[in-house]
């Protein structure tokens, strides 16, 4: 561990400067869930630490049924757990923040800082790829737009450049008769990183079907989290039947190659994202068709609680 | 039962307030002027020569006071028991990674850290032993080759083998022969950590005098002192331990730990030297508890009665003698009469970190396997496991594994309890395919702990009392302890003091753990408060012309029973004696030991598993323990409640993971290695059992450490009741039980038991 | 002098001497170095002293009111939710943010709040149990505090 500078921002534009003036040699903290604990084990080891809690204009959250949510990147992860508009439109996204560790990691934690640590097991992250949710970044020379499922690019890397700041994370609407579902398996309820995490995400046409849209992603099973793209491609403009969605979860689990480690064998891992595919697809197809689940039931489902 | 005024009455625990304000003093919340940071250096491998080790960098970083090395300490051995095996501080080889090598002191945390990283060791790699299964075998590297030169060699069998103990009675071969049914199987329990919420702390710090001042987070002030004295080589009586108010220890802090690298730090500089583990080191530096294989063969009859045992248990050691198998041998028959039986337990050296001790070590690994194995024996004579325990369980005036005769107990109320409370034999249909509901029992056997004990209480001129206890306060036993003493002279619990104390001023007792403190130490408050009882009587029996046995005490006074109003207050007497022939009033007592009173609990969990996950939850878990007399219902509960859930970790989702090729710990944290938290836990119903012992105080047995011993078996058996598997690993992880359920192969480990029957002398 | 590298629980401790916020694991893991910082439960372990210079932060020190303990403190007296004592003040803000918040008071919310606090000696029963008592309620007269 070495000793460091610390560095405060009060604009993005400040930010970039800073990380241009120092690169390499300079990390961002925002809620700072995960970098004093990095820094004490020596995993990070920056001369200078910019703190962006207090750039103006990045803590905001929106919704309109126009434009979708509007996440700035310091929104805590608790903040989107309690929004009435993400426990409405987008159930899987809150139930996902509700598992995140516990209550006074979520008071700290941002959605920008988990989705730039890149974690293949992030809670949320599952959750906004099945919303679409789409990134813009700040650089020295204006805003580029990247799609989350185009962000990562390996365990804890992603495209930003080290003179760019994510700034906000758009959510487009869902369309009408969309549900949603996230569960995450892990041995407790609470505060531990997921062995498996899978969201779906499905939109009929008209409250019977077929389905206009389905989306499946999955954490903590690849070097970074993943859509199941050929499992959807079953199930899109389809009547879906059990048949059909056993076929997508098989797809599903087929797709992944996910490694040995403390938490769990690969085998375990990709049996759990069959059944947790299907799972949380019969959940979204049953809330696509008549409304969401109400949050504490969303959250018990979640976490496999047993109240 | 009689009618107590303090006893059996739920009080609010004298340390309730300072808890709740944060105003308790934990070693780690002392600031002594001048103090200085100490950090260790640990060796990064398993067992290797330590061909040099060059602190002059380190020595030379700004703020750096002190570096030392194992070569400034005396060249000794200590040992937590009779074997002596251990350096305190590695030497000229180190036997597991996580070992001490060195300690720095410097003016603050982050310099000490520097300094540390500065240090450069070299080491010459020796063969190492990871498996137990492997290092017991006499063809396996030898962890300690000069074993035999040890002080204490007593009880090893040589090789890695550091200590075998041993119980027999009967002819096991007769007995299955005898037999219509014999069931052999292996268990096996995992590393697993104590999980004390307060890392280890001490702050050192020398006297002008030259006196040692110790501050600790310790369970056994006395032990700590006898051990640094042996390892400094200086007289006890130059040391002095406090105390402090400790963040949990269940085991893990009975015996000297850290204390010696701050001791030797302060002496050097002259300067208070503080030291806090971090929660890595919790994991890597001081015993946890390593792996056991059980092996069991029980012979029964067709209609149910238990005839013969043989249990074989190895239990990991790590590279040193540590805390031992303990209480393995003791426990292999679980709370049943069985006639004749052979026991054996073994402890191997393993290039590992040593095992302390966990809330009764060795017989939580050993309720696992027995009290899994008493179900599938059961279930193969197609015998309801209830009836089948009742049919078989231990009666007063059977003869326990120790040789003790069983006195009256309330094993049988618990079993009779629980089966009530729970509604049991039932079942637990689902109305959902996906998931199967069970339930499981198991019975839990100990012993009520003893050993020295001392207390003395002083009686104040206002007549309320001092009471001076060396024990340890964990979880409430001060309050206990003063509501004994209130008890005994008839004082409200307000009116007793329980002085805050150190090695100096209270008498020797034996270390806080081993459920000694409420039965023994409590035991011995109470012999001390019917010392100074009689004094008082005495000197009243003289004031009041009346022979001291027409008198009682109550209500703070002393008084003529034939006739109340006939009395003089505690407070009268107690100025009185400061003039009279006798002096002040001191009561005292003393004890070395106390007959047995042995402990039963009978648990039950109510499961739910999900047949496509594997996912295990309790819904449900009832306990009934006989507790002899509960002092203070309320502590009683809460110990109840804690070993219950400790249990519940240990059963579904702790446990320490182990590299095997290098014996390092790969999950020294608490984001890797899972206690239970409150939104998994069902609510633990408590029933109390109060069969009085012959010998506690008021009748009361020890409570703390059964509760932890049943929740693996009684989750493990509703997972067979629920969904037809049976697995004898620890823990009961989804993936373990979904491949259970998906019939995939268990994991082996293959205990050579015949290998372990040859190496006994014929 | 408050390095860059302190922890606000370092800062409260070792600078300022408020040593009723423990340190359980220094990685936001076990919930003892819990404060509310501006109303909100957080993991003080984790938070960059600097970062937190113009906060509000309430310790376990600034409950109760001089001889008076706040309500949760006193429930955890009255119920016996505390043994060691160790994870008590991280559990006992971890609570009193909880009831701040306004949430909904449940059994399961409140188990859920107490999520990331770890005890090992009280298996929890007890201070639920406590956390419900100290719900405020209408009818409770002025000692919970309900004014």
């Amino acid at each position: 561990m070495k000793r460091f500078e610390y560095l405060e921002a009060r604009t993005v534009r400040q930010a970039i400067s800073m990380l241009q003036r120092y690169g390499e040699n300079a990390r961002i903290v925002a809620g700072s869930t995960d970098f004093l604990v990095r820094w004490r084990q020596g995993v990070w080891n920056p001369e200078h630490v910019i703190n962006i809690q207090r750039v103006a204009g990045l803590s905001r959250i929106t919704y309109s049924s126009r434009n979708g949510l509007r996440i700035g990147a310091l929104v805590t992860v608790r903040t989107l757990e309690q929004h009435p508009m993400v426990r409405r439109r987008y159930p899987a996204l809150a139930a996902a923040a509700a598992s995140f560790a516990g209550v006074q990691v979520r008071n700290l934690a941002t959605v920008g800082g988990n989705i730039c640590n890149a974690s293949p097991s992030g809670d949320t992250i599952p959750a906004l790829l099945v919303f679409d949710a789409q990134c813009r970044i700040a650089g020295p020379d204006g805003d580029r737009w990247v799609a989350l499922d185009q962000f990562f690019t390996g365990p804890g890397r992603t495209v930003l450049r080290s003179d760019e700041l994510l700034a906000e994370i758009r959510v487009p609407p869902p369309a009408a008769n969309t549900g949603s579902h996230f569960i995450k398996h892990s041995p407790r309820g609470a505060m531990d990183i997921a062995t498996v995490g899978v969201a779906s995400l499905v939109s009929l046409d008209g409250r019977r079907g077929p389905c206009s849209q389905a989306r499946i992603a999955l954490g903590a099973v690849g070097p970074t989290p993943v859509r199941a793209y050929s499992a959807e491609d079953i199930l899109r403009g389809q009547d879906i039947n059990q048949e059909l969605i056993r076929s997508a979860a098989d797809s599903a689990r087929d797709g992944v190659k996910p490694i040995d480690d403390i938490r769990g064998s690969a085998a375990h891992r990709k049996e759990i994202v069959g059944v947790l595919t299907r799972r949380t697809l019969e959940q979204a197809l049953s809330s696509a068709a008549s409304g969401p689940l109400a949050f504490e039931e969303q959250r018990r489902l979640a976490v496999q609680a047993a109240f | 039962m009689a009618d107590f005024q303090t006893i059996g009455k739920n009080h609010i625990r004298v340390d309730a307030l300072e808890k709740v304000t944060g105003k308790a003093t934990y070693a780690g919340d002392i600031y002594l002027p001048g103090m200085l940071m100490c950090k260790l250096l640990t060796s990064t491998h398993s067992h290797a020569r330590i061909k040099s080790i060059d602190t002059s960098a380190a020595e030379a970083l700004p703020g750096v006071r002190c570096v030392i090395t194992g070569e400034d300490y005396p060249d000794a051995r200590f040992g937590s028991g009779a074997l002596m095996d251990r350096r305190i501080m590695a030497r000229d080889e180190v036997f597991y990674i996580g070992e001490p090598l060195a300690a720095v002191a410097a003016d603050d945390e982050i310099t000490a850290l520097e300094a540390v990283e500065l240090i450069k060791v070299e080491y010459q790699d020796i063969e190492n032993v990871i498996d137990p299964l492997e290092a017991i075998s006499d063809k396996s590297p030898e962890v300690h080759p000069d074993l035999e030169d040890f002080e204490g060699y007593g009880f090893a069998l040589g090789g890695n083998n550091c200590t075998m103990l041993d119980a027999d009675r009967g002819d096991v071969e007769q007995g299955f022969k005898d037999s219509d049914l014999i069931v052999e199987e292996t268990y096996h329990t995992q590393p697993i950590s104590q999980g004390f919420l307060e890392p280890m702390a001490c702050v050192a710090d020398v006297e002008a005098n030259g006196r040692l001042d110790i501050y600790a987070s310790t369970q056994g002030p006395y032990q700590v002192r006898a051990q640094l004295a042996s390892v400094l080589d200086m007289p006890i009586g130059n040391i002095k331990v406090t105390a402090m108010e400790m963040g949990g220890g269940f085991g893990a802090k009975l015996r000297l730990a850290l204390e010696a690298f701050p001791a030797l730090l302060a002496i050097k500089t002259g300067r208070p030297v503080k030291l806090i583990n971090t929660r890595e080191e919790a994991f890597t530096l001081n015993g946890p508890r390593l792996e056991t294989n059980i092996y069991l063969k029980t012979g029964v009859t067709n209609d149910g009665r238990i005839l013969a045992r043989e249990a074989r248990s190895i239990f990991d050691m790590g590279a040193y003698l540590g805390a031992g198998p303990n209480s393995g041998v003791g426990h292999g028959l679980g709370a049943y009469n069985i006639p004749n039986f052979k026991l054996r337990s073994y402890g191997v050296y393993t290039n590992k970190i040593y095992v302390g001790s966990y809330r009764a070590s060795g017989v939580a690994d050993m309720t696992f396997a027995t009290e899994s194995h008493t179900d599938v024996i059961a279930h193969k004579l197609g015998i309801d496991p209830m009836e089948f325990r009742i049919k078989n369980a231990l009666s007063d005036g059977d003869i326990s594994v120790n040789g003790s005769v069983i006195p009256k107990n309330g094993l049988m109320e618990t079993l009779e309890a629980l089966k009530e409370r729970m509604g049991l034999p039932k079942k637990l249909p689902s109305d959902d395919p996906k998931e199967g509901r069970g339930v499981g029992i198991c019975v839990g056997e100990w012993r009520s702990g003893s050993g020295p004990s001392t207390a003395a209480i002083n009686v104040n001129e206002d007549g309320t009392i001092s009471l001076l206890t060396g024990s340890v306060d964990i979880s409430g036993s001060d309050t206990s302890l003063a509501q004994i003493a209130a008890e005994s002279l008839g004082l409200r619990l307000d009116q007793v003091v329980v002085a805050k104390r150190n090695t100096d001023m209270a008498p020797f007792t034996g270390p806080s753990g081993g459920s000694r403190i409420v039965y023994s130490q409590g035991r011995v408050v109470q012999n001390a408060a019917e010392d100074a009882k009689s004094k008082l009587l005495d000197l009243a029996a003289d004031r009041l012309g009346v022979p001291a046995d027409a008198l009682e005490c109550a209500g703070g006074a002393v008084y003529v029973q034939d006739n109340p109003p006939q009395s003089v207050d505690l407070g009268q007497l107690a100025r009185m004696s400061l003039s009279s022939r006798g002096g002040p009033i001191i009561g005292t007592a003393s004890l070395s030991s106390l007959p047995y009173a042995p402990v039963f609990n009978a648990q039950g969990a109510e499961v739910v598993v999900d047949r496509e996950t594997g996912q295990v939850r309790v819904t449900r878990f009832v306990q009934a323990q006989d507790v002899g007399q509960a002092i203070n219902p309320m502590g009683v509960e809460g110990q109840l409640e804690g070993g219950a859930v400790q249990g519940i970790g240990r059963a579904l989702s702790e446990e320490i993971l182990i590299d095997k090729d290098t014996g390092e710990v790969r999950n020294p944290s608490l984001a890797t290695y899972l206690m239970p938290l409150s939104v998994d836990m069902p609510e633990i119903e408590n029933i109390l059992v109060e069969v009085p012992s012959a010998d506690g105080p008021f009748g009361a047995r020890a409570v703390a450490e059964s509760p932890g011993f049943g929740p693996p078996a009684a989750i493990a058996n509703a997972i067979f009741d629920a969904v037809g598997v049976r697995i004898k690993t620890l823990p009961l992880s989804a993936e373990r039980v979904l491949a259970a359920i998906q019939g995939r192969p268990e994991d082996e480990y293959r205990m050579d038991v015949d290998e372990l029957r040859s190496a006994e002398a014929p | 002098m408050v390095e860059p590298y302190y922890s606000l629980l370092d800062t409260l401790r070792d600078e300022m001497q408020l040593t009723g916020t423990k340190k359980g694991c220094d990685e936001g893991d076990c919930g003892a170095c819990t404060v509310l910082l501006n109303g909100k439960p957080v993991c003080s372990c984790l938070v960059l002293a600097h970062s937190a210079h113009d906060g509000e932060v309430t310790t376990i020190e600034g409950l109760a009111n001089g001889q008076e303990l706040h309500p949760v403190q006193q429930a955890f007296v009255e119920y016996g939710g505390l043994q060691c004592g160790y994870c008590t003040p991280g559990l006992i803000l971890a609570a009193v943010g909880f009831l701040e918040s306004g949430e909904e008071p449940t059994e399961e919310n409140i188990k859920f709040a107490l999520g990331g606090n770890l005890c090992r000696c009280t298996g929890y029963s007890k201070v639920i149990e406590a956390v419900v008592a100290a719900v405020p309620r209408p009818d409770r007269g002025s000692g919970r505090g309900t004014e």
